[in-house]
């Protein structure tokens, strides 16, 4: 029931600091250059600080409330492993998920308060639920030359699976209106790196659901 | 997305933008002149945003000591007939509550709009708060968008409108307003270039019983007028379906779920819909017509009942008997989202839900469970992780022996030291390691809440409270405790910014929000001047002085106050980076650490963790602070 053309909704989850952010607004400004209707939901202060937080970013003729309705999300963008295992409720069986690979191991885990899950078994719950891309976002990030562009290699990724409807040529518009001049080549290096990886895992990769 | 990145932009067009940043540009668009806050979740970047730009388009912008003081700014500014806005969080209205109420009697000469960003799930404040009551107590119009670009357009309006009929507005946002992004179609700017018109007018300006009595004649009188036009607001609108036995009323962000709802249980066009922008006062004649054409109504707000309410009230006054649905259907605890407001139509239809969301519920619970907990913690390098250090220090030791100060006689044997704190980062400090914040009820609370404390508990009390906060509120409730000799250590976490709203400026910064040089109120001359006999300024990453200074402060009989002063980190490796310049990273010495996990256990920096049984530094969140090199014990943690 959820057509792309009507409505594409992404959940996208992290960690204060990782940038979500900027990739939601990255990919609600790349809707705008389409002429396409955005809404989208942040979540700013006191959780910016080291804590879980997630985005809602969606587009398309009808989309009108900020927050993605649950079971309805296209996509789950998730920039840290386990973070993106608190929001499996917004997906259906017909989502994609993509998994930056590379933990953060919270303070709470350090001092014994807390256990960080195993990585197989974090990717086994997603894979449960929906087809999975799992990449090592963090690494191709330092490939490309800087490890903040991590965001970039998400969405770069995004893309390279064949399932965002918006191109690449208007994903790069949109983060050349949104990075800083002097890391726009270690970004766009980093969204092909990201894309590359991710079309070669699609192939590679058993699709649940329609 | 900076505004400054607006200046080329041709009407019509369309760019990205947060709310906050259109209610900003709205201001920008409609001619604003002056604008003036106090940060708080979720309203800061509207005046972050306007602090940006306020010297292309001549704006006067200020981030002021306190809510109250920012309405008396734009207050100011509407009384000599320039446009003038404030904004604040919901709970900001309350400390400005006070000028409010009167603000109303005085009226508007130039547009005067109060923005109210409300927080819905207090998902960044102290409690729920709908304002639409407080603006109904101040006979204050209220307009609430539902995207940030009615937001932008609504605001424009709001200018005019509160011009035309003299009286302030309330633009009431909330978080998913605020914080929610849009597209937003750039409009023309109206260059109003006016001269402020000071006029000497004690009969609007001064309050006597004569001037209050005669004010509220006036202010009813204006908001009578104001009810009778309400109808001609544009952002109100009436979906009327012909033969619909069903309508909706939908209020502000509301109608985004419902519309959205509506779509999804297939039932477009099939019931009467009113969208309501204006939810105080009521556009009647809308009302009216629907509530002829339809046998039932189902009322969806976020919050509080209040066009509930009106509705009702207004459909008693007609004669009407029919069916009302609203808060017997409708969440009145924490955000609407899609699922409850379909819930509540699917029902009120009589349809089917096409999604069973308690299976998702389920299936994704499991899930759910896995992920770490996260919650928020101090940044590495941040200052009040080393003050609290050194105060967790010096409250144990004395809770474990008194006799050590001197101090068996003042508290007794053996007492658990009070740790009253306020509303900001360091009311972190309530999680562990140190879980020394006992309290954070509001701004300045923990003083004034201390002041009652220390009348009649035996006990150390060690209060914190950050630069901006006693700026705004610790003042007062600090020249209480001087007058009533109220024993208590106040701490003054003095970071030079607001931090946790987004590191603006202070009273206490050198510069203001639009860049330019300020005059540094100093928080020692200011604790000197309430009276306060035992002052200190140390910086917290020298421990050494920092525990001696909270050990001399403890044994003061009174008030003393400690001063922490060491910039944000945030603010300092920007200030770093922008310069180029890298910061001198630690790491751990492995043949020196013995995993006595003090760093953890105590200090507890994100920078630092264990894996696979090794304690190790992230490079790349250690800011090079150098605090955790201080407190280990065996001198393991060394420059990398």
């Amino acid at each position: 029931m959820w057509t792309p053309v009507e409505r594409f909704d992404i959940v996208i989850a992290g960690v204060g600091g990782q940038g979500t952010i900027l990739a939601s607004r990255i990919i609600g400004r790349a809707a705008v250059i389409a002429g396409l209707k955005v809404r989208g939901s942040e979540l700013l202060g006191m959780s910016q600080r080291g804590g879980a937080v997630f985005s809602h970013v969606r587009f398309g003729t009808k989309v009108e409330a900020p927050i993605i309705p649950k079971g309805a999300a296209h996509m789950l963008l998730a920039f840290e492993p386990a973070e993106g295992l608190r929001y499996l409720h917004y997906l259906s069986r017909n989502s994609l998920i993509l998994v930056n690979t590379k933990p953060i191991i919270p303070q709470t885990v350090s001092a014994g308060l807390s256990k960080y899950p195993d990585l197989q078994q974090i990717l086994q719950y997603y894979r449960s639920f929906a087809t999975t891309i799992a990449l090592d976002a963090t690494q191709l990030a330092i490939q490309a030359g800087n490890p903040i562009t991590t965001n970039s290699v998400m969405l770069g990724a995004m893309v390279g699976t064949g399932r965002f409807p918006l191109s690449s040529e208007i994903m790069l518009q949109a983060i050349e209106e949104t990075v800083r001049k002097s890391l726009l080549d270690v970004n766009k290096k980093a969204f092909f790196l990201g894309f590359e990886k991710a079309k070669q895992l699609m192939d590679e990769t058993q699709v649940i659901g329609a | 997305m900076s505004l400054r990145s607006l200046a080329g932009k041709k009407q019509g067009e369309k760019v990205l933008l947060m709310g906050n940043e259109a209610i900003a540009w709205g201001a920008i668009e409609a001619g604003v002149a002056v604008a003036a806050a106090y940060p708080g979740t979720p309203s800061s970047e509207i005046l972050d945003s306007l602090a940006e730009v306020a010297k292309d388009y001549g704006i006067y912008v200020e981030w002021s000591a306190n809510e109250k003081v920012a309405l008396e700014v734009a207050l100011a500014a509407s009384y000599c007939k320039l446009r003038s806005m404030t904004s604040m969080k919901h709970v900001g209205l309350n400390v400005a509550h006070d000028t409010f109420m009167t603000a109303a009697y005085i009226g508007a000469r130039g547009g005067f709009v109060v923005v109210s960003c409300d927080d819905p799930n207090a998902w960044s404040s102290q409690n729920e708060q709908d304002n639409r009551y407080i603006a109904m107590q101040a006979y204050v119009p209220v307009f609430e968008p539902y995207t940030p670009d009615e937001a932008k357009k609504m605001v424009v309006y709001a200018f005019q409108f509160s011009e035309d009929y003299g009286q302030p507005v309330m633009l009431r946002s909330t978080t998913r307003v605020s914080h929610a992004v849009s597209e937003v179609e750039i409009g023309s700017i109206l260059r109003l270039e006016r001269k402020p018109v000071w006029e000497k007018r004690p009969d609007l300006l001064v309050y006597d019983s004569a001037g209050a009595r005669r004010n509220r004649v006036r202010m009813v009188e204006r908001f009578e007028r104001i009810a009778k036009e309400i109808d001609k607001v544009p952002f109100n609108k009436l979906e009327l379906v012909e033969g619909a036995k069903k309508g909706i009323v939908a209020s502000g962000l509301a109608y985004g779920y419902v519309k959205e709802a509506l779509n999804l249980l297939h039932l477009d066009g099939k019931v009467s819909l009113l969208k309501l922008a204006t939810t105080y006062p009521i556009p009647k004649e809308l009302v009216k017509k629907l509530l002829e054409n339809v046998e039932e109504v189902l009322i969806v707000e976020e919050l509080e009942p209040i066009t509930e309410t009106l509705i009702k009230a207004y459909s008693a006054d007609l004669g009407f008997r029919m069916r009302f649905h609203g808060k017997d259907w409708i969440p009145l605890i924490g955000e609407l989202t899609t699922e409850p407001v379909m819930q509540a139509i699917a029902k009120f239809v009589g349809v089917e839900m096409p999604i069973n969301y308690d299976d998702i519920r389920e299936l994704s619970k499991a899930a759910a469970q896995l992920p770490p907990t996260r919650p928020p913690i101090f940044c590495p390098g941040c200052p009040h992780r080393a003050s609290f250090y050194s105060l967790k220090k010096v409250s144990t030791k004395l809770a474990n022996n008194p006799k050590l100060f001197g101090l068996e006689q003042v508290f007794g044997e053996s007492t658990t030291p009070i740790y009253p704190g306020d509303i900001g980062c360091y009311g972190l400090a309530y999680l562990p390691p140190f879980r020394t914040s006992d309290l954070s009820i509001c701004m300045g609370g923990g003083i004034g809440f201390a002041n009652g404390l220390a009348h009649i508990v035996k006990a150390p009390i060690f209060v914190s409270i950050g630069d901006s906060t006693f700026f705004h509120a610790g003042i007062p409730a600090l020249v209480n405790a001087v007058h009533h000799k109220a024993r208590m250590v106040v701490i003054i976490l003095d970071n030079d910014v607001t931090a946790m709203t987004g590191e603006q400026p202070t009273p206490g910064s050198a510069v203001d929000a639009m860049g330019q040089p300020a005059k540094r109120v100093m928080l020692e001359e200011l604790a000197k001047g309430c009276g306060v006999s035992y002052v200190q300024v140390v910086d917290p990453s020298d421990f050494k002085r920092s525990q001696e200074v909270l050990e001399e402060a403890v044994k003061v009989d009174g008030p003393a106050v400690v001063i922490f002063r060491r910039p944000c980190e945030l603010v300092r490796t920007r200030e770093q980076r922008r310069r180029g310049i890298l910061p001198k990273l630690y790491t751990v010495d492995q043949s020196k650490c013995t995993k006595c996990m003090v760093c953890i256990n105590n200090f507890g920096c994100p920078a630092i963790y264990k894996q696979d049984r090794v304690i190790q530094i992230d490079p790349t969140l250690c800011t090079g602070c150098g605090d955790c090199a201080q407190i280990c014990p065996l001198h393991a943690i060394v420059r990398a």
